[in-house]
């Protein structure tokens, strides 16, 4: 069966702490690199702060994890790639990320309705004996080439690898957990198999509840977030990831 | 052939058309360009067999129940215990990026006495010197362990004093020390059995006590939910983490924690919404109302709201009597869903800022805050397996990283049942260090050895034939065949978990206590009590609007 992996974050558990981005760059070899700042440092995992704009005891705040929406339709990224180095994978519908083919023209990062994507600006860096510490599971990448979240493909890897060595054609799901989703303290974000009805996951992208970003652009983004507050279900038409400063808000307007 | 100068004007014309339209030039660039990013000093990750150990981290008091996958003999990846009595899988947002710790820049490689190099002989000598001198200070951070036990021995046998530097959460249950007798480290917060938790600055969604414990059962019982089971009340000036999420968030003044607390009693006891009969707090409502920034009618209201969902508990996120005093008058001592006695073996502790005896030597363990200092003019050795820098210290002596030496892994601060693991050493460090129990034998041949320290209390635990062993499966400690088969599943990350004693005691509180403004207390990112954080912590503090970095810590 085709599947079609996506998400579900559930912003009303998100506590901003900040632990899906600390296993995303861990588990994907992100080198922290000292001169890197808001601006040119690799993220592929973002969570973002937002409020409804009131102040005093009125104030509310609620925090958004933001990595690629693995868009389903009319992906702008795929378009625009003048290397084909980016592709949905028709087996699991992640959109992925060749650096072997990217010539970091970063026309994709222009595309990405979501500033999701990220550019590579120096070869990977660690001290002395910390690359001991790296995971062999992922590859470094290069200097030069644009990077994103690809759903820890290598997991997805290491599960199909298990489920051929038992002799079955379909994973099981609970061998497939992307780091951001394992490290979540309080369950919030999910991933699921969007084209199973059955699957939970499936089940609460379409409760009233769930919302995507910008959802109006039509690129059918495989990320889903919910919400019982109409104000955070109101900002689904102006978060992206990364503006002008990762250290604005977003307010609600 | 006669060349003219119009061949060459036409060759020259063709051979740029050329270079042009032929790939050879954007070949090479392309060639070039992709050798460069790939040159073969560009760090590679380790090879070798994949393999994935269960522990305990002992960066802090927390104790989590950690998965650590190894490749090539090295730590590779953390992520959190799913069967984990405890933390439940969860994990800190630092412990991510531990198994980096060990490699990083700031790492004590030698000794350093002052600004320069030494060696361990010379920090002996000194040390015996010292010792045969004068009494010696000992400070520890993560009281409780095996590794404590020999300091706290080191400390007696030497006429010295042991003192410790407790957690905020063991702090904030002073005040009930100070009125019942039974020691603050014996208690803890029955926060599973608990409906509505009323915390004053606590910050239980950021690294209050075990932070996986609580992230869970509010996950569990509140996230989302209009009507909880779980009713979770934040009082705090800031709107902080826990407060975005709480289900009420009562913002009031600056430091009025103490004072808002004493305005809810006076509403309980005068409205006879408790019944208890206690002295009533000096403060009137009017006076709570106005240092707390909320209107009496809303301190009512509040009182209504607690009481409405028992079993209540009030947290503080600190040392603040009055908050302890609400939970008198609330009823919450020595019953499920608020403070319960764990433990008749715990004991009370000097704390380290009243470390002010005179000494002629002060042994700081690397568990305590690189922000402690002590105020002596003594001889300070002080251990630690990063340099924080500015650490006044006379000697600084490279202690253990990250899973570099056997601990035990002692109850979480506060936690409402005894817990014991022990945290096995899972990588060799890279340069000479010891632990200061290890240090103090050296002086003190007659101290016990860990592993035998370690070894008796899993006797203990056997002998005693009390709790349940959580390892794959969970099993009844008076179904273990042996002590040694009980120390070697809690050597593979097994956590033993005691019986809740459920006994009730009494606090005797003659009058209410002063109010005065509290601070607001630290999150995780200050307790942890390393000099530095993981460099992957720099995508928390720099790459994005997160959170600040701690003050002094480089991420």
């Amino acid at each position: 069966m085709r599947a079609r992996y996506g998400m579900v974050i559930d912003l009303d558990r998100c506590t901003g702490c900040g632990a899906c981005m600390l296993a995303c760059a861990a588990e994907n070899n992100v080198p922290a690199i000292p001169q890197a700042t808001a601006r040119t440092g690799l993220t592929p995992m973002l969570v973002r702060k937002a409020s409804n704009g009131m102040d005093g005891g009125a104030r509310r705040e609620v925090f958004i994890p933001i990595m690629c929406m693995h868009c389903e339709h009319e992906t702008p990224c795929v378009h625009v790639c003048p290397q084909q180095a980016v592709e949905v994978d028709k087996a699991t519908g992640i959109v992925m990320q060749m650096p072997q083919r990217c010539l970091g023209c970063r026309y994709c990062m222009t595309a990405c309705p979501y500033h999701a994507r990220y550019f590579n600006w120096w070869d990977p860096s660690w001290p002395a004996g910390m690359e001991k510490s790296l995971n062999p599971g992922v590859a470094t990448r290069m200097r030069g080439v644009v990077e994103k979240c690809n759903l820890c493909h290598a997991r997805l890897h290491s599960a199909k690898e298990k489920a051929a060595a038992a002799g079955k054609r379909e994973i099981d799901p609970a061998d497939y957990i992307p780091a951001c989703v394992e490290a979540c303290p309080t369950g919030a974000i999910r991933l699921g198999n969007l084209a199973d009805p059955a699957d939970p996951v499936t089940q609460e992208a379409h409760s009233p509840d769930a919302f995507r970003l910008l959802a109006r652009i039509g690129t059918e983004p495989k990320v889903y977030y919910k919400s019982k507050e109409a104000w955070v279900r109101g900002l689904a038409e102006s978060v992206s990831g990364r503006g002008a400063n990762n250290n604005s808000e977003v307010k609600h307007v | 052939m006669k060349v003219t100068r119009r061949d060459l004007l036409v060759w020259s014309a063709g051979a740029a058309a050329g270079l042009v339209v032929t790939p050879v030039p954007w070949k090479l660039l392309d060639d070039v360009s992709i050798w460069s990013q790939n040159w073969p000093w560009i760090p590679q990750p380790a090879r070798g067999p994949v393999d994935v150990k269960q522990s305990a981290c002992a960066l802090c008091p927390r104790g989590c129940g950690i998965k650590v996958r190894m490749a090539g003999g090295w730590p590779v990846g953390v992520a959190g215990v799913i069967n984990h009595p405890v933390t439940r899988g969860a994990l800190c947002p630092l412990a991510f990026g531990a198994h980096q710790l060990n490699w990083h820049p700031k790492r004590l490689r030698t000794v350093h006495r002052q600004a320069s190099s030494s060696s361990w002989v010379e920090a002996q000598a000194a040390f015996a010197k010292a010792c045969a001198e004068g009494p010696v200070v000992v400070i520890d951070g993560y009281p409780g362990r095996a590794e404590s036990l020999v300091l706290e021995t080191f400390a007696q046998n030497r006429n010295g004093q042991y003192h410790v530097v407790l957690s905020p959460e063991i702090r904030s249950l002073i005040p009930y020390e100070t009125w019942s007798g039974i020691p603050a480290t014996a208690l803890g917060y029955d926060i599973e059995n608990a409906q509505t938790i009323v915390s004053f600055g606590a910050p239980l969604l950021d690294g209050w006590g075990s932070p996986g414990q609580f992230s869970r059962l509010w996950a569990e019982r509140a996230a989302g939910m209009t009507d909880p089971k779980l009713r979770l009340i934040q009082v705090e000036a800031e709107l902080s983490r826990t407060a975005t999420r709480a289900w009420r968030w009562v913002a009031i003044h600056q430091g009025a924690e103490a004072a808002l607390a004493a305005g809810l009693a006076r509403v309980l006891l005068e409205d006879r919404l408790v019944r208890a009969r206690l002295p009533m707090p000096a403060l009137t409502l009017t006076d709570a109302a106005v240092r707390s920034g909320i209107t009496p009618d809303a301190i009512r209201d509040l009182a209504r709201t607690i009481v409405a969902n028992p079993p209540v508990v009030a947290i503080a996120d600190d040392d603040n009597p009055a908050i302890a005093a609400l939970n008198i008058v609330l009823g919450s001592i020595g019953t499920p869903g608020g403070i319960v006695k764990k433990t008749k073996a715990a004991k009370s502790y000097l704390a380290a800022d009243s470390a002010s005896s005179p000494a002629r030597a002060v042994l700081i363990d690397a568990s305590v805050p690189w922000e402690f200092t002590p105020q002596t003019d003594a001889e300070v050795f002080r251990f630690a397996a990063w340099d924080g820098g500015s650490s006044k210290a006379d000697w600084l002596l490279p202690a253990p990283g990250f899973l570099e030496a056997l601990a035990d892994v002692p109850t979480a601060p506060a936690f409402p049942v005894e817990t014991y693991t022990i945290a096995s050493s899972l990588v060799k460090a890279p340069h000479e260090v010891h632990s200061a129990a290890q240090f103090v034998r050296t002086i003190d041949p007659s101290l016990p050895a860990m592993e035998k320290i370690i070894h008796t209390r899993c006797e203990d635990v056997f002998r005693r034939r009390l709790g349940t062993l959580h390892a794959q499966e969970q099993a009844p400690v008076a179904t273990l065949p042996s002590a040694l088969k009980l120390e070697e599943e809690l050597r593979k990350g097994a956590v033993w978990v005691g019986e809740p004693l459920r006994v009730g005691f009494r606090c005797e509180m003659k009058e209410w206590p002063t109010i005065s403004d509290s601070a607001t207390s630290a999150n995780w990112t200050e307790s942890w009590s390393a000099p530095v954080l993981p460099p992957l912590a720099s995508k928390l503090c720099r790459e994005s609007n997160l959170r600040e970095a701690p003050q002094g810590r480089n991420a």
